[in-house]
């Protein structure tokens, strides 16, 4: 077999790892509000710039560890103020269509004020590894990279456990299968809507530092995980936790091979090309629920 | 006088203003801004049929206006046929395209919709930067030739500066409007109204949802497709960066602050916000700071948090006051 097909699925499974962490954050939020947000990538993009000065600040690995910390905080906080300010007043009235231009409103606000306060030019984080790599047979990748799946595996581990086995994250899972039966059930809403938000933002934020690592950080970067994280949500099925990571490593995998044997200049594209065709087929995604569209 | 009569002597002066206007102001920069703000106009007001009056969220509207754009030049600078038929060509080219997105669409609303829309977009802005045989990359078409100079006997128009473009842009905007509105005013915009309200609903009195939304779609890419065309022969420059995701959002913007579903909303942001747009970047002159699209951003959320009717519903509830009926500006237009 060829072996750059190994490599190529290698390379897919680490930036599917990246998209889950943003698209379980953007599915979450929509499961529990019916808030499609289309600013997710932009707390990733504010995540990234946090990151990026706590690593100038303290270096090595501490400064890593520390960077992910303080983007989770202070894009969670970040997130709820703008739950409370934007998408709160909306929840009641107007329709979706409202929410989503509001969103969008808020993407072009946080991307060109970014623009403003930090400069256009793209910065680079340091790598707290040296740029060293491993091979393991037929492939090979740096080890920041391996670093990077690893620890967005371990977060998503992190969350399902906190999802299925607290109290807290039956109350977030109930309340995105059913409110009003939620609300009956004694739980309060509002907080969930509060924690749900928070979590969602700061996963987006931890996702943007691992974007920013094996990336770049400029302040127009969160287009690009904003777009694959619905077309992963819509490919799973918008609100489904488990059809946002399936769909993230499928998405991620069928972009590498895509641009290996397809067209490299078309990767951005495979994504739509795939949503398209299943939304044609299922127009809830592959694991979503019969009344979502 | 008769309602009426006041209605027409309105409708005269306003044209006749409309058309005496270039022979008043002679600064070319000014005329360049009106016409692009008369190509926003179509471009806001073939969205808004579909955002507005069918709940339609299309994110890809930009596709449309690079489609009729490029294929107008194209026809004109590989064939070699007449910008004028390029106008409309550019429109039916855009209204095909419109036609096939309308059949993923017709299942989808929401997010799925939006993205999907964009999606499409994006497949072909990409296709335009990697089809270089075609399209020149992202190095875009340059050279795009003028409007034709229409000639009656020893009579000739010639098109070549911005006072002449603004005739064209004005013929087509009024085009466009009087279009749209008899659209929605007839049964198939109360349908489509109905359809965007209630779904479910419009379906049991039998209204055919797959029909509508697929003409809908026709509708509205037919005009932006149109706008398309009219920008390639000004600019005279078409570049893959125009079907990128940002044209959608100043389209989304405009509409949106002028007044979604309403009539002269689109009308009214595409003017406000060209030209708020130009004092900003005056502005950005004098302070050193780009703050024109942080403003954008700003005020978008801000008109869908406060003023969701947009500046059509306040200038329509200021209307109201003084004479007792503004029910031209306002969304549920009877008309």
């Amino acid at each position: 077999m060829d072996p750059l097909f190994f490599q190529q699925v290698l390379n897919g499974l680490i930036i599917g790892s990246l998209y889950s962490l943003v698209a379980i954050g953007l599915t979450m939020i929509f499961g529990v509000m019916k808030i499609s947000n289309f600013a997710q990538g932009d707390y990733c993009m504010v995540g990234a710039y946090v990151a990026l000065f706590i690593t100038a600040w303290i270096p090595g690995w501490m400064g890593w560890v520390g960077s992910v910390l303080a983007a989770a905080a202070v894009v969670g906080i970040l997130g709820i103020v703008t739950e409370r300010l934007i998408f709160r007043p909306l929840l009641t009235r107007w329709t979706d269509i409202d929410i989503i231009m509001v969103s969008i409103g808020l993407f072009i606000l946080l991307e060109n004020l970014a623009q403003l306060l930090f400069g256009a030019t793209p910065r680079m984080m340091p790598d707290p590894f040296g740029s060293s790599t491993v091979s393991m047979g037929p492939v090979s990748t740096s080890v920041l990279r391996i670093f990077c799946f690893a620890f967005s595996i371990v977060t998503i581990a992190v969350l399902q456990i906190f999802l299925n086995r607290s109290r807290m994250g039956v109350a977030i899972r109930a309340t995105s299968q059913n409110r009003f039966a939620a609300q009956l059930m004694g739980i309060d809403i509002n907080l969930v809507y509060l924690l749900t938000f928070a979590l969602g933002t700061a996963l987006a934020g931890i996702g943007g530092v691992l974007y920013g690592t094996l990336f770049a950080v400029y302040p127009l970067m969160g287009g690009m995980p904003t777009l694959k994280a619905f077309v992963v949500t819509i490919l799973g099925g918008m609100g489904s936790i488990r059809g946002a990571i399936f769909g993230a490593f499928i998405l991620g995998v069928a972009e590498a091979l895509g641009g290996n044997y397809i067209a490299m200049e078309y990767k951005d594209a495979i994504g739509f090309c795939i949503i398209i065709l299943v939304l044609l087929i299922r127009p809830t995604g592959l694991f979503g629920e019969k009344e979502g569209a | 006088m008769s309602e009426k009569t006041r209605k027409w002597l309105c409708r005269t002066i306003v044209l006749a203003i409309l058309i005496f206007l270039p022979q008043v102001i002679k600064d070319r920069y000014f005329m360049h801004i009106v016409v692009t703000a008369g190509i926003f106009m179509i471009l806001c007001m073939s969205w808004n049929l579909l955002a507005g009056y069918a709940g339609l969220l299309n994110l890809g509207h930009a596709a449309f206006y690079g489609i009729g754009a490029y294929s107008s030049a194209l026809l004109a600078i590989k064939l070699g046929v007449s910008p004028w038929f390029g106008l409309f060509a550019g429109g039916l080219v855009a209204a095909f395209f419109g036609f096939l997105l309308g059949f993923p669409s017709l299942r989808l609303s929401g997010p799925y919709l939006a993205i999907t829309t964009i999606g499409f977009a994006e497949i072909l802005r990409l296709v335009a930067v990697n089809w270089v045989g075609l399209t020149r990359g992202s190095l875009g078409l340059s050279g795009i030739p003028l409007l034709s100079a229409i000639r009656l006997g020893d009579w000739s128009f010639k098109f070549y500066l911005e006072k002449d473009y603004y005739y064209v842009v004005l013929g087509a905007v009024l085009l466009t409007f009087f279009c749209i509105r008899r659209l929605t005013a007839s049964e198939f915009g109360v349908s489509l109204q109905a359809l965007r309200d209630d779904a479910p609903g419009a379906q049991s009195i039998g209204i055919k949802t797959t029909g509508y939304k697929l003409a809908v779609f026709t509708v509205s890419a037919f005009f932006a497709g149109f706008a398309g065309a009219l920008f390639a022969h000004f600019a005279r420059l078409v570049s893959p960066e125009t079907m990128a995701l940002h044209t959608t959002f100043d389209i989304l913007t405009m509409t949106m602050i002028g007044g979604l579903g309403t009539i002269a909303g689109p009308i009214l942001g595409a003017v406000t916000l060209t030209f708020f747009s130009e004092w900003l970047r005056y502005l950005e002159e004098l302070i050193k700071l780009d703050i024109r699209l942080v403003v954008y951003g700003l005020m978008l959320i801000l008109t869908i948090l406060f003023m969701r009717e947009g500046l059509a519903g306040v200038l329509g509830r200021l209307v109201e006051r003084f004479r007792g009926s503004g029910a031209v500006w306002k969304g549920e237009d009877k008309a």
